[in-house]
């Protein structure tokens, strides 16, 4: 596989404050990778570490296969979690400047972010001043200042945090929509949903550690606990005696009188020889496994990782 | 166009397209010109009339008109005479001075028998008059005595004594620069001027540095642009670029003040004429110096001759050199400031330790006018966080050294590059940093941090 960012041995401190250990991660080529973590982590210095905006203490990164160097600044775009513009100045003259700063020239930012902001119907804010934008008008602004010198690794710091769901709508699809064309996203947020929808790897930080790696389905994979939901109609006192040794059952709950219980099954076992032994004396209305949702292992890891070193 | 070149460029350009630039630009002159012109107008129109009651029972300065007539006269018709601002009355009783109010006087001068003696005598009043006012009526006062002296105790001829008497003035010239007249003092003024002149380009532009360091960070606009370029650059395009406009104002204001005092000094020739038939008139002040006397002294090519004795093509190189090494050390420490608070308000407890040179400076350099030899001025005129201001009055003056200057330049630009090292330091770390009360631990934290 390709990597658009490979960093290795990562370790940055503030004084005494450990902010990143050891710090590996990988970034597939074209894909979109979730930065995960509590807040003071260390997301925010990693990331800043990929921007060029402080150094690691020691480590090494690679950008497309060569060390990170300063000209890499313009083939990055950045969106920061702590963002804004420019107040006084006129939006298309804050955006050709921006544009500038990652190496643009004047003339084909001009032609670039007519196009931009063609496609987001926003044409009529050219010649206004910023301050006069609502947050969200200038959220789009930040948005198309970040991507349109077409950088190849696009690093999005809570791209969502502000929008209204129409306008996060168009972010998700822009986000798709560029990673299909070849870029390669980094995506820190705290959005469980917008992970699970978008990403296709994922790495969790806590407490200055990588805890957790993968791609989503293999991460998915083992968090999975063979645990299965049931539905059915009939006694639990049946159902129970029914399981006998080989099942485990985990909870249960009576609603209009269906059973909904999770049971979980030993290793060796399948859900047939589950349902063997449950179908003679219940009537089972829906079988299901039970699937880690990123939420449930985001939180699962990071607490069992801070009780371990507690 | 280089990145640093675009920061500059933004940085210039959104200033001087603002309305507060244009408009301090263009008011500047003219009100500095209203100043000044307004003060010399107001000390030649002084129009409030002063009726001065002389009350002289031993006769000092006053006498009967004749043996039949009673009425009281100047006892010399030189002094005494009324003019537009002063009217004078005699009584030869004492009066009380409370009976001034509402009556038809306003001063009262009471001579005594000692008098004569000591020149003393009480001035009642119930307005303080002005510098110019007490100058007419001192002179007249003093004439007159002194006549009343000369003639009646010593019995020589008033004419006389006064070709005997002789005010004496130094010529001053140092012995480094035989053959010319020194003029240190008027030198210094001239000095202190263009040390003005610093001070307040380094203070307005220094502060603006820090408004815009602190927008920026406030803003949040900083972490975009440190993305795309060094920290370094982002604060030295900004203390160029706001240079460059402070540069520019200094510069519509020399060429708009050369026209207003052109027009002004056009004005104020024709107006003068009539200052000086008011001078003639005797409302002279007695001890010189004050500002009509001034403007007609400059009126004098003699007089301002001295002007030249400045070296001005050392003069107006020092000044650029100061002006920009002492900007570009104080914008990097502003700049710094900008960088580690959140707020305007936070950034009074650094604001301190930054003026307080400049200030004690600003203070040196006017003592300078009437020290000019003093060692402390020495010193600051070298020490590199004073120098930038002190150091003009010491050009004026002369008798600055080779390598005083020398020294003075290679020490300020030791400083300035030392300070914009460090103001860097503290804004690369600053900026990105947010929500917490910073100390001056914590800055010294920031120095030693690695990137």
């Amino acid at each position: 596989m390709k990597y658009a960012i490979q960093a290795e041995g990562i370790n940055k401190s503030y004084g005494k404050y450990q902010a990143l250990t050891n710090v590996s991660i990988d970034i597939p080529e074209g894909k979109i990778f979730g930065l995960l973590g509590p807040n003071g982590a260390g997301k925010t210095t990693f990331i800043r570490i990929l921007n060029q905006i402080i150094e690691p203490d020691n480590g090494l990164i690679k950008f497309y296969g060569s060390p990170l160097q300063r000209s890499h600044v313009e083939n990055i775009g950045y969106l920061p979690e702590e963002r804004g513009l420019y107040k006084k100045m006129k939006v298309g003259e804050q955006c050709v400047y921006l544009a500038q700063m990652k190496g643009m020239k004047e003339k084909d930012a001009l032609t670039e972010l007519k196009m931009w902001f063609e496609k987001f119907e926003i044409q009529e804010w050219w010649d206004k001043k910023v301050e006069d934008l609502s947050k969200g008008m200038a959220q789009k602004i930040q948005f198309i200042t970040t991507v349109v010198h077409k950088p190849k690794l696009l690093i999005l710091d809570e791209p969502f945090s502000g929008f209204d769901p129409i306008n996060a709508e168009l972010i998700h699809n822009e986000m798709l929509r560029l990673r299909d064309e070849g870029t390669t996203i980094v995506l820190s947020t705290h959005d469980m949903g917008s992970v699970e929808s978008l990403c296709d790897n994922i790495a969790l930080i806590n407490r200055s550690q990588v805890i957790l790696s993968g791609s989503v389905a293999e991460v998915r994979d083992s968090f999975r606990t063979k645990t299965y939901t049931l539905k059915f109609e009939g006694t639990l006192l049946e159902f129970t005696i029914a399981l006998g040794a080989r099942f485990e059952l985990m909870s249960n709950e009576l609603n209009n009188g269906i059973h909904t219980v999770s049971v979980r099954i030993r290793s060796e076992f399948k859900l047939n020889d589950l349902l063997k032994q449950v179908i003679p004396v219940v009537d089972i209305l829906s079988a299901e496994e039970k699937v880690p949702s990123m939420h449930d292992i985001f939180v699962q890891s990071v607490l069992s990782f801070n009780e371990a070193q507690a | 166009m280089s990145k640093i070149g675009l920061i500059i460029k933004r940085e210039y350009t959104t200033r001087i397209r603002k309305k507060s630039f244009i408009v301090m630009t263009i008011l500047g002159p003219l009100l500095f010109a209203g100043l000044l012109f307004g003060t010399i107008w107001i000390t030649l129109n002084d129009q409030e009339t002063y009726t001065v009651l002389i009350s002289d029972p031993y006769g000092l300065v006053t006498e009967y008109r004749g043996e039949q007539d009673s009425t009281l006269v100047p006892r010399f018709p030189d002094q005494f005479k009324d003019n537009e601002n002063v009217i004078y009355g005699f009584t030869e009783k004492t009066q009380k001075p409370e009976e001034l109010k509402d009556g038809f006087y306003n001063i009262m001068i009471e001579l005594d028998e000692i008098t004569i003696n000591d020149g003393k005598c009480n001035m009642y009043f119930d307005n303080f008059p002005s510098e110019n006012i007490q100058g007419k009526l001192k002179n007249d006062l003093q004439e007159s005595l002194e006549r009343f002296r000369v003639v009646d105790s010593l019995k020589i001829d008033y004419e006389k004594y006064k070709r005997a008497k002789l005010d004496v003035s130094f010529a001053e010239i140092n012995i480094n620069k035989l053959g010319e007249e020194d003029h240190t003092k008027e030198r210094a003024v001239i000095g202190f001027v263009f040390a003005i002149l610093i001070y307040m380009f380094i203070f307005m532009y220094g502060v603006q540095v820090m408004r815009g360091v602190l927008e920026e960070k406030t803003s949040r606009i900083v972490e975009v642009m440190v993305s795309s370029v060094r920290p370094f650059q982002l604060m030295m395009g900004k203390v160029v670029g706001i240079g460059l406009v402070g540069l520019t104002q200094f510069l519509i204001w020399v060429i708009l003040s050369a026209v207003l005092a052109t027009f002004g000094l056009n004005y104020f020739e024709s107006h003068l004429v009539n200052g000086a038939a008011v001078l003639e008139n005797g409302a002279v002040v007695a001890n010189g110096m004050n500002q009509a006397a001034m403007a007609q002294s400059l009126m004098n090519n003699e007089a301002i001759n001295w002007i030249f004795l400045i070296n001005w093509p050392l003069m107006v190189g020092m000044f650029i050199f100061f002006f920009i090494g002492g900007f570009l050390l104080y914008a990097s420490l502003f700049a710094a400031i900008g960088a580690a608070v959140d707020s305007d308000s936070d950034t009074q407890q650094f604001m301190l330790p930054v003026t307080l040179p400049l200030v004690f400076s600003y203070i040196v350099s006017a003592m300078l006018i009437t020290n000019p030899e003093s060692p402390i001025g020495n010193f600051f005129s070298i020490f590199p966080l004073t120098s930038p201001i002190t150091i003009m009055v010491k050009t004026a003056i002369g008798n600055i050294s080779v390598w005083h200057l020398i020294s003075a330049m290679a020490a300020l630009i030791v400083a300035f590059l030392f300070f914009i090292w460090l103001g860097a330091k503290i804004y690369r770390v600053g900026i990105l940093s947010y929500g917490k009360k910073v100390s001056y631990k914590d800055l010294w934290k920031w120095i030693r941090q690695k990137n």
